[in-house]
Formats: structure tokens, C-alpha cells, sequence
């Protein structure tokens, strides 16, 4: 499903270069729900945006379900986004202009799908996150829970071969944690990949793989391998 | 006071950091009211009162004696004939009356016989015309009685121009090669816009240079250089028989202006032409219908088609694009203020109240006005030079007095306020934590 | 995005959008009315006027001496300047007359065919009092009948032009026919007389005895193609030395006469397409601006966009078919300003109706011109990385 050979990303400024990530190795296979921690800074987002193609990288290689990524153009780019990638992120990051159904519409619309196919897999997808009434509301009108749900039913709305989530849970009280994590274990036993960059121990043993990223670099745990607690 | 001067701080700062939008705000709305005021200017100049203390009492006299038997003539001829004058005049009720026109000369002194003359601009007139309009004496005084007299009254330039100086009166000039005594000096004077004549649309042209009576103007056969209608006139042109003809037939030039003090002086003075008009037709004269007007002197331009329509048409353009200015600069001070809602809502959340946040705009009001009034000062400035290189008639109404200024000066103020409100207000009274949370 | 998507987020912000669709509205009104006066200004300004206007220099003269504007001293003084001037060269032909052609107003007769007042009477035609060269001068054809000649002066024969003929004599032959100003003996074509007379190609010619000249009077100087400037430099200079004591005019093509004539027309479309000009150049300001300040603010929203799978291009589009979308409604509301403010207009100037094809053409510069302005901060807005947009402050 994801294979990285070598990556490394490099951030440059004038007077300093960070090697962000360090000659990564990394296979992530079909199906797999799999979390990675790691302290502050230690790479963790950058490292899932080049998995999502919305950062790139210096060095190595990185194939997404068998096919390079490196020298796409930005349109290609965009496509394998759309139509392989599902993002959820911490700040949930809804347009809040935006009813929950133009919000899950919208990477569809991108998709070139029909009106018809694109009401049916938006109805289905909030079907999913359970928030099937609330289709008309705006954003704005939600808990942080509900609005993360929709987030999710987005990601999933396009059926994604993988589904990269970037602490989902981090600006969630304990029990919407609970609801999300479990919405995601629904969606991972349903047969979509999963990779989620968490702090909360708790999440990453409920993975079935756990990976930890320390300094830009990979230290892949076994799974159900007791967690040693990250600095964070 | 020192509140004062930290709020001025932080209205430059908050300009100093985004200068580009401040600009293009500053510039918008600078463009709009500079061309507005541009247009007001000529407007005001255009409309105003010239002669507040007594306009309500000014009338000019026009009745529609012309003859030819016609029942569709309604309107009174814009000028009149030496006949209406006659019949209009000596009525008892005007406290002053006076009949005119404009006519033009070439002027020199006796001492300066060899110089070539220079042309000036006349005034053909009664007695009263000075009592009419207030025109202000130096030296001397009007004549006596409306008779044929060979005696001028000239402005303060005149005498200046041609004598060096101003105490002139006794002195002899030649007009037309016509000797001439100067009776009468004006002091500064101007009527602007110069209604008692705004035939030919020459409203803004200034004052005369030298007035004459009217008989004597007729004894020399001097003609009107604005309008002369003669109708049914049978002249061979033989300048002796002029002054006969002139007198005697519909030759056309007058306009006869009187001073009525009240609203029952004007009723009577419209029932003495009534029964003047009337007496007329029961003689065989006054053919067409009776058409008799009495307009004020503040509605005279309209009366005679004087009104300057472009300047009009542009009126209302310019406020159109004020209009827009103003909805523009809104929008574009509502995106300024939104970049600084972070801002704002971080000091209210220090403890800044909403009305100490309002002394904050008042002080950005106060730095944008005072910008916006020197911009907008500068606009217009150009705007009244390309109106007046554009339209003509328009050059003597670009001038400014302190009280316009002053009146500029609060309504930019009250524009910049206008387009800082709603955004002010928007940002400081908009709840705190959908701010900060964003 | 797709048009209903856009209108609900124009929806949402309903202050900002009112304000924008204001602008956008007035804006178009203003300048297909400011088009509309323009091409009407054009209109006249280039209509056809039957006179050679590049060939002819006129001059407006008055004796500063009273005795010398009566006979017989006058026409001592017009002849010796008509001489002067005809020694000049360049110069193909010379006239004196007591006003000249393309004019608002001027001197003017009533005439009607004699015992028919009532149902032939014109107001307000001018008369050209003047010699027999006034032909050659203004290149005007004879029709029918004869010119004057010099034979003629002091009679009361007139020439007059084909449109006057024709309105007072229909389809009869003029020649011989009795007008209160005279007998007609030829008929000329027509030629642009005076803006304000019943008709500005009314006009008739006589040769009557001058009298005086309390007006002054003018001369009409035909030059040879290309010589205009070379005789106008000279012309005053000829004329003083000719008669010292002369108010002398300023020398005028007779095409700066015209310009003269439309000056308020011409004035008004100048000024109102300037501030046209500054409306567009507004709008411009306001399209960028809000773009620019949009494409900071929708950072977050772009980055969105981006992660979902949209491409750069996509998102270029995406904010240029916002700019687009609110122009063409605005413009669309612009339609009935436009016609609101033609009415209004028309009420205090002459201005021609609006026709269908103009708000549409304008609506495609204002477009153009939006375009033009977003394109600069809807590029910085494609740039935005998602990564760093979709990240938690």
C-alpha cells in the first residue's frame, strides 16, 4: 500500500538546514490501522503530509499503492489525493461557509463524480458518522466531536485506499474521543488503511501497529508491544 | 492627553504595517470626494445667493407685447423693447427699477489720445440699477434722473487701468471716440453668478467695466452684444434715423429688472402689468395672449434656460462615484480591520474596554480624515482644472472661500467615519472567543 | 466550485458582498452611459457639415474707431483687407460676411414666401450678409438658378440653401419666388449654418449694403490644401498692417469653429470618460484587494481544498470564478442602474438611449478588467502549502 525507500526531507532556510526526516524505510500494507508517536517536532506531521502527497521530499523514494509519486505534476498530485487519500486533521478543518453536506460534497465534486453518485455517497458517508439529519447545518453549529465526524465522513467519502489522520482526537474531550476512535476502527474493519500520528498511549496500543518516529527517524514497535511512554 | 497620543501611535502603527491597503483606501476615497468636491465647487458657485439681504425682493419684468398674431406665443421674448420699458416703468409700487444691457467699447483717456484704445465691457442702465444690487461707491455717486447725460460710472480696475489711480471722478474718458465724464466710482464688486444678465449663459463672466445710461446708450445707437431681436422693423440702417427706430419699434434688447418690497408690492406690481396689458389689447396692441412674468432673481437662469446641464449631468455622476468611493473604501476598511480583529480582540482581552477600543477609531478617523481632506484637496484641484480646460463658462467658479473649506473639512470627516464604522464596530463588538479561538 | 456553492458563501457574507455588488452596479451604469455620451458627442462633432473645414481660416474683426464702422469709411477698410489678404500666399479666396457658418447662434431672419406668412413662415434663419467671392470661399455648388455678383448688391435678390428651398417651396421651382428677404435667383447645397437656427442647414446669402459694423464683422479665408497653418501665422500680422486701428480675433480653422460649438458636448463625454476611466481603475483596486485580502484569509480554506485534492489550477479557478460570478451579478444589477441613470440623465442633457448590445460589451470589460486584478492575488493564493494551512495554531 505505501512504500518509502530512503526519504529524507530536508527544511532550509538561510542560515540552517533541519533534516526533518532521516533516510525513512517504511511499509504500511492493506488494511492495517497503524499509529505513530513521537515527540514534539520529531517529525511526525511532516512525515504524514509527505504521505499525503502535500509536502514532498528531497530524497529517496515513495510509492503509493505500487506507483511512484516523485515528479508528478501538481494536477497528477492533486488527482491521487483525491481519489486515494482521506485527511483528518486535529483542527478538523471544515470549510465553515459550508453546510456538513456541501463540506463532504466538495472532494467529490473534485472527483468529476455525478450529482446523483455524489448525494449518494455523501448520504451514505453521514449515515456512517451517524449524523445523517444533520446534513443542512453549518459547521459552526456542532460540537468538536460531531464536526471531527464529519471531517471523517469527508475523508471516507471518496472511499480512500488510505486514510491519514493527524491526532484526531487532540482537541477532543475523552468520551468524543472515544466515539471518533471507534468510528475509525469501523471504518479500518471495513477494510480501509489507516495511519494516525497520536500522543495518547491509550489510541496507539488500540492500533494494530505502532511506530514511533524520534529525531526524524523511524523506530518501528512491534505490534501489542507495551508503549514506552513518549517525551510528550 | 497622553491617551491621545498613544492612540495616534498606534493608528501609525497599524498603517505602517499593511501601507499598501491604507493607500488604496486613502486613495479611493481621497479620488471620490476630491471629484465631488471639484463639482460641488462649480455647483455652489453656480447656485448660491449672490445678494442674500434683498434676493427675495428682485424681480425681472417681462411681458409679451411682441406683436404678430400668434395664440400659441405664450412666452414672453427673453429681452424687451424700449416700448415695454416705458410702459413698465414709473408704476409707483417698486421702490427701485432699472432697464439694461450689455454692450462693449474701445476706451482711452484724453491725456493718452495716441494710445490704441481698449476694449471694454459695458453696461447700458437707469439710475436705480446701483440701488437694485447694492453696488458699493468709492468716489461720486449714480446720476440724478434716467435722462441722456454723457457721464459714465466705472469700476475701481477701470480707473486704475486707464488713470493710475483711483480718485477719478470729474475726469474725462473717450468711448467710441465719444467724450465721456466720469461721475461715479464703484468700489470692488462682483456678483457672481451675475444674474441680472444671464442671457447667453454668461452667468460667471464678471461685473462691467463702465455703466452708461440707457438713453444716451440710444442717442449713440449703441446695440446689445447679446441679444437684439428686431421684429417688424422697417430701417434703412441710416444711423441718424437709430435712435427714432430704436425708440419706436420692437427692437428688441432690454431687460427690466424692479425692487418690490413684499408680497403685497409684488401682487400689485402683477395687477398694474395686468391692467397695463389689458389697457394695450383695448388699444389694438399686445396681439398675442398675455404672458406676463415676474421672475425672482433666484429663479432667473431658470426662466431664461441659463442653467448650465453639463455641470448638472456631472453633478449627479460625481455623486454617484462619491457613492461608490465611499461603498469601496468601506469594503476595503472592513478587510483592514479584519486583519487586525487578532489584535483588537487581544486587547479587549487585556482588559481594553469596547469604548477605549472606540477612542482607538476615533483616532484612526481622525488620521485618515486629515490624510483623506489634503488628498481629496489635491484631487479636486485637478478636477476643477480639467472641468474649466472642458467646459466652458466654468473658469471664474473654481475658487475657494474659508467657510467651504471648513465645510470640506466635515463632511471628509464624517465620510471617514462612515467607512470606519461599520468595521469598527464589527471587529470590537463581535463575540471575543470566536475570535481568539480562530 | 460550482455557482450554488459560491452564492452561499457570497450569502454569508452579506455586508462585504452588498457593498461589492454596489460598486460593481454603479460602476457599469456609469461608464455605458459615459460610452453612450461619447459616441454621441462623436456623432456630432463628425457629422457631415458640407464645408471644407481643414481649408478655411476665419477671423473675427472690429474698427476700434466708431466713424470707420459706418459708410462710406467701412467699406474702404474691408476692401483694403480683403486686398491684403488676397496677396498672401496660399491663399485661394477671400470673403467679408456678418457672421460665419458653423456657429450656436448668430444673426438671424425669419422668412416666408410673400402672402403665404401663415403657412410658410420659418423663425430664426441666418443671413449671410457678404460679397460675391463667399461661394468660392465656402466651396458651396450652385443647384439651380444663378450666384450673386456684385451686380446684385444693394437689390434684394438671395441665394439660399436646397434644405430651406425645399421646406419653403416643396417640389416647386424657388427661382423668382418672393420671400419677405427677397427675391430668390439660386439655390446652393447646403452647408452647417448655425447649431440653435430652426435648422442647422438653413441658410440664406445676400449682398445688402453694410451700414455700420457695430458687431464687427468677420473674414473668411480659403487656403490652398496644406496651407492653413503657413497663412494663419501671418494673417493677423496682414490684416493690422492693412488697418492699424482694428480689434482684431484670434484666427480659427473652421474646425476648431466646430469643436467650439460642440465644446459642452465634447466636454462632458471628455470628463465622463475620465472618470469612467477612474471607476474601472477602482474597480480594480477593489477586485484586487479583495482578492488579495481573501486569499489571506481563505488560506486555511485553499489548504482544505488542496488537501482534498484540488489542483492549483482548480483553486485558480476557484477564486477567479468568485470575481467572475459576483462581477456578472453585480453587472447584472448594473443593467438597471444603467438604464435608471440614462433616465435620469436625460432629463437634464440630450443623451441617446441605451441600446441592448452596449451593458453586455461593458459587462465583458469590467470582467476584463476584474480579471486583470484578481489574477495577481489568486496566484498567491495557489501557492498557499496545505500542509502549513491545514495545520492547528
Amino acid at each position: 500500500m505505501i512504500k518509502i525507500n530512503n526519504l529524507s526531507k530536508i527544511f532550509r532556510t538561510d542560515l540552517i538546514e533541519t533534516h526533518a526526516l532521516r533516510q525513512i524505510n517504511l511499509q504500511v500494507n492493506e488494511g492495517e490501522f497503524a499509529a505513530l508517536t513521537g515527540p514534539s517536532g520529531s517529525g511526525k506531521s511532516t512525515l504524514l503530509n509527505v504521505l499525503g502527497t502535500l509536502e514532498s521530499f528531497d530524497e529517496g523514494d515513495y510509492l503509493l499503492d505500487g506507483r511512484s509519486v516523485k515528479g508528478l505534476s501538481d494536477r497528477e498530485l492533486s488527482a491521487l489525493r483525491n481519489e486515494k487519500i482521506g485527511f483528518i486533521f486535529q483542527g478538523f478543518n471544515l470549510i465553515k461557509d459550508f453546510s456538513l453536506f456541501d463540506n463532504i460534497e466538495l472532494p467529490l465534486r473534485y472527483r468529476g463524480f455525478s450529482s446523483a453518485e455524489r448525494k449518494r455517497r455523501v448520504e451514505h458517508a453521514l449515515e456512517t458518522v451517524g449524523l445523517a439529519a444533520r446534513r443542512d447545518y453549518h459547521p459552526s453549529q456542532l460540537s468538536g466531536g460531531q464536526q471531527q465526524r464529519v471531517a471523517i465522513a469527508r475523508a471516507i467519502a471518496g472511499e480512500p485506499r488510505i486514510l491519514l489522520a493527524d491526532e484526531p482526537t487532540g482537541n477532543l474531550d475523552s468520551l468524543m474521543a472515544r466515539q471518533v476512535m471507534e468510528l475509525l476502527e469501523k471504518i479500518n474493519q471495513q477494510g480501509c488503511t489507516i495511519l494516525m500520528v497520536t500522543h495518547d498511549p491509550d489510541q496507539a496500543r488500540r492500533a494494530n501497529r505502532h511506530i514511533q518516529i524520534v529525531d526524524g527517524q523511524l523506530n518501528d514497535a512491534t505490534l501489542y508491544e507495551p508503549l514506552i511512554a513518549a517525551g510528550a | 492627553m497622553e491617551a491621545i497620543i498613544h492612540n495616534l501611535k498606534l493608528s501609525w502603527f497599524s498603517i505602517k504595517r499593511a501601507p499598501l491597503p491604507y493607500a488604496l483606501t486613502l486613495l479611493i476615497l481621497s479620488l471620490g470626494l476630491g471629484t465631488f468636491f471639484s463639482n460641488a465647487t462649480l455647483y455652489y458657485w453656480m447656485n448660491r445667493d449672490p445678494i442674500p439681504e434683498k434676493s427675495q425682493t428682485l424681480f425681472m419684468a417681462r411681458i409679451n407685447s411682441l406683436p404678430g398674431d400668434c395664440t400659441d406665443c405664450l412666452e414672453p421674448s427673453r429681452v424687451m423693447s424700449y416700448m415695454d420699458m416705458q410702459k413698465m416703468s414709473g408704476s409707483g409700487i417698486t421702490s427701485a427699477e432699472a432697464a439694461m444691457f450689455s454692450s462693449d467699447a474701445y476706451a482711452k483717456t484724453l491725456e493718452n489720445q495716441q494710445a490704441t484704445p481698449a476694449k471694454v465691457a459695458l453696461r447700458i442702465t437707469q439710475r436705480d440699477f446701483f440701488a437694485l444690487f447694492n453696488v458699493p461707491f468709492l468716489y461720486g455717486e449714480a446720476w440724478p434722473d434716467n435722462k441722456a447725460r454723457m457721464e459714465v460710472v466705472i469700476s475701481k480696475n477701470t480707473a486704475v487701468k486707464f488713470f493710475g489711480r483711483i480718485d477719478v471722478v470729474g475726469q474725462d474718458m473717450l468711448l467710441d471716440d465719444q467724450l465721456f465724464k466720469v461721475i461715479g466710482v464703484l468700489d470692488d464688486w462682483s456678483m457672481l453668478p451675475r444674474l441680472y444678465d444671464v442671457n447667453g449663459r454668461r452667468s460667471a463672466e464678471p461685473t462691467e467695466d463702465i455703466y452708461m445710461p440707457l438713453e444716451t446708450a440710444y442717442d449713440l445707437a449703441i446695440q446689445s452684444n447679446t441679444q437684439n431681436s428686431f421684429t417688424d422693423v422697417d430701417w434703412d440702417g441710416n444711423i441718424a434715423t437709430y435712435p427714432h427706430m430704436a425708440r419706436t419699434n420692437f427692437a428688441n434688447m432690454l431687460q427690466f429688472w424692479v425692487q418690490l418690497d413684499g408680497p403685497e408690492k409684488i401682487q400689485q406690481y402683477q395687477q398694474f402689468l395686468k391692467n397695463m396689458v389689458a389697457d394695450e389689447k383695448a388699444a389694438g396692441r399686445h396681439p398675442r395672449p398675455e404672458g406676463n412674468r415676474l421672475d425672482n432673481i433666484l429663479d432667473v437662469q431658470k426662466a431664461m434656460r441659463a442653467t448650465n446641464d453639463q455641470l448638472d449631468a456631472f453633478a449627479l455622476v460625481a455623486s454617484l462615484f462619491l457613492l461608490v468611493c465611499v461603498v469601496n473604501a468601506s469594503h476595503l476598511s472592513l478587510n483592514r480591520y479584519m486583519a487586525n480583529q487578532y489584535e483588537f480582540s487581544l486587547r479587549r482581552a487585556l482588559g481594553a474596554s469596547r469604548w477605549q477600543l472606540q477612542g482607538q477609531i476615533l483616532a484612526d478617523v481622525f488620521v485618515s480624515s486629515a490624510l483623506a481632506f489634503v488628498a481629496a484637496l489635491l484631487f479636486a484641484r485637478l478636477g476643477l482644472w480639467t472641468i474649466n480646460a472642458l467646459l466652458p463658462g466654468t473658469r471664474a467658479l473654481a475658487s475657494w472661500d474659508w467657510q467651504m473649506l471648513a465645510v470640506m473639512a466635515v463632511f471628509v470627516s464624517l465620510v471617514s467615519y462612515l467607512v470606519t464604522l461599520y468595521p469598527a464596530l464589527k471587529t470590537s463588538f463581535s463575540p471575543l472567543n470566536q475570535q481568539l479561538k480562530q | 466550485m460550482s455557482v450554488h456553492l459560491i452564492f452561499k458563501s457570497l450569502l454569508r457574507r452579506k455586508v462585504v458582498t452588498a457593498l461589492l455588488l454596489l460598486q460593481l452596479a454603479v460602476t457599469l451604469g456609469l461608464v455605458v452611459n459615459s460610452l453612450l455620451l461619447a459616441g454621441a458627442a462623436r456623432q456630432l462633432v463628425e457629422q457631415p457639415t458640407g464645408l471644407e473645414l481643414e481649408q478655411l481660416l476665419t477671423l473675427w474683426v472690429k474698427p476700434t474707431s466708431a466713424a470707420m464702422r459706418l459708410e462710406p469709411a467701412l467699406s474702404e477698410v474691408i476692401n483694403r483687407q480683403l486686398a491684403a489678404v488676397r496677396q498672401m500666399p496660399g491663399v485661394d479666396s477671400v470673403a467679408y460676411a456678418n457672421q460665419i457658418p458653423l456657429r450656436q447662434g448668430g444673426s438671424n431672419w425669419n422668412i416666408f414666401e410673400q402672402d403665404r406668412q401663415d403657412e410658410t413662415n420659418i423663425e430664426s434663419v441666418p443671413y449671410y450678409n457678404s460679397s460675391e467671392s463667399i461661394f468660392q470661399v465656402l466651396g458651396i455648388e450652385l443647384i439651380t438658378g444663378r450666384l450673386l455678383t456684385e451686380l446684385d448688391r444693394g437689390t434684394t435678390n438671395i441665394v439660399m440653401t436646397e434644405k430651406l428651398s425645399r421646406q419653403l417651396f416643396a417640389e416647386q421651382n424657388p427661382i423668382g419666388k418672393v420671400t419677405n428677404n427677397g427675391v430668390v435667383v439660386g439655390v446652393v447645397s447646403d452647408f452647417f449654418s448655425q447649431r440653435y437656427a430652426s435648422d442647422a442647414f438653413y441658410g440664406q446669402i445676400l449682398m445688402a449694403p453694410l451700414h455700420r459694423a457695430e458687431q464687427g464683422y468677420h473674414l473668411i479665408v480659403r487656403v490652398a490644401q496644406g496651407q492653413s497653418d503657413t497663412v494663419r501665422k501671418q494673417l493677423t500680422e496682414v490684416i493690422r498692417n492693412a488697418e492699424p486701428q482694428m480689434d482684431i480675433g484670434t484666427v480659427l480653422r473652421m474646425d476648431e469653429n466646430r469643436d467650439e460649438v460642440f465644446r459642452s458636448e465634447i466636454g462632458l463625454a471628455t470628463l465622463l470618460a475620465v472618470l469612467s476611466g477612474l471607476m474601472l481603475l477602482v474597480a480594480m483596486i477593489s477586485a484586487y484587494s479583495h482578492a488579495h485580502f481573501h486569499a489571506l484569509q481563505m488560506q486555511k480554506e485553499v489548504g482544505i481544498k488542496r488537501a482534498l485534492g484540488a489542483s492549483k489550477a482548480r483553486v485558480l479557478l476557484d477564486v477567479l470564478s468568485e470575481s467572475w460570478l459576483t462581477t456578472a451579478i453585480g453587472a447584472g444589477f448594473g443593467i438597471l442602474v444603467c438604464y435608471g441613470l440614462n433616465i435620469s440623465l436625460a432629463k437634464v442633457i440630450s443623451i441617446p438611449a441605451v441600446p441592448v448590445w452596449l451593458p453586455l460589451l461593458t459587462m465583458v470589460l469590467l470582467l476584463l478588467c476584474v480579471t486583470l486584478a484578481t489574477w495577481y492575488p489568486a496566484r498567491i493564493a495557489t501557492r498557499i502549502s496545505p500542509a502549513t494551512a491545514t495545520k492547528t495554531l
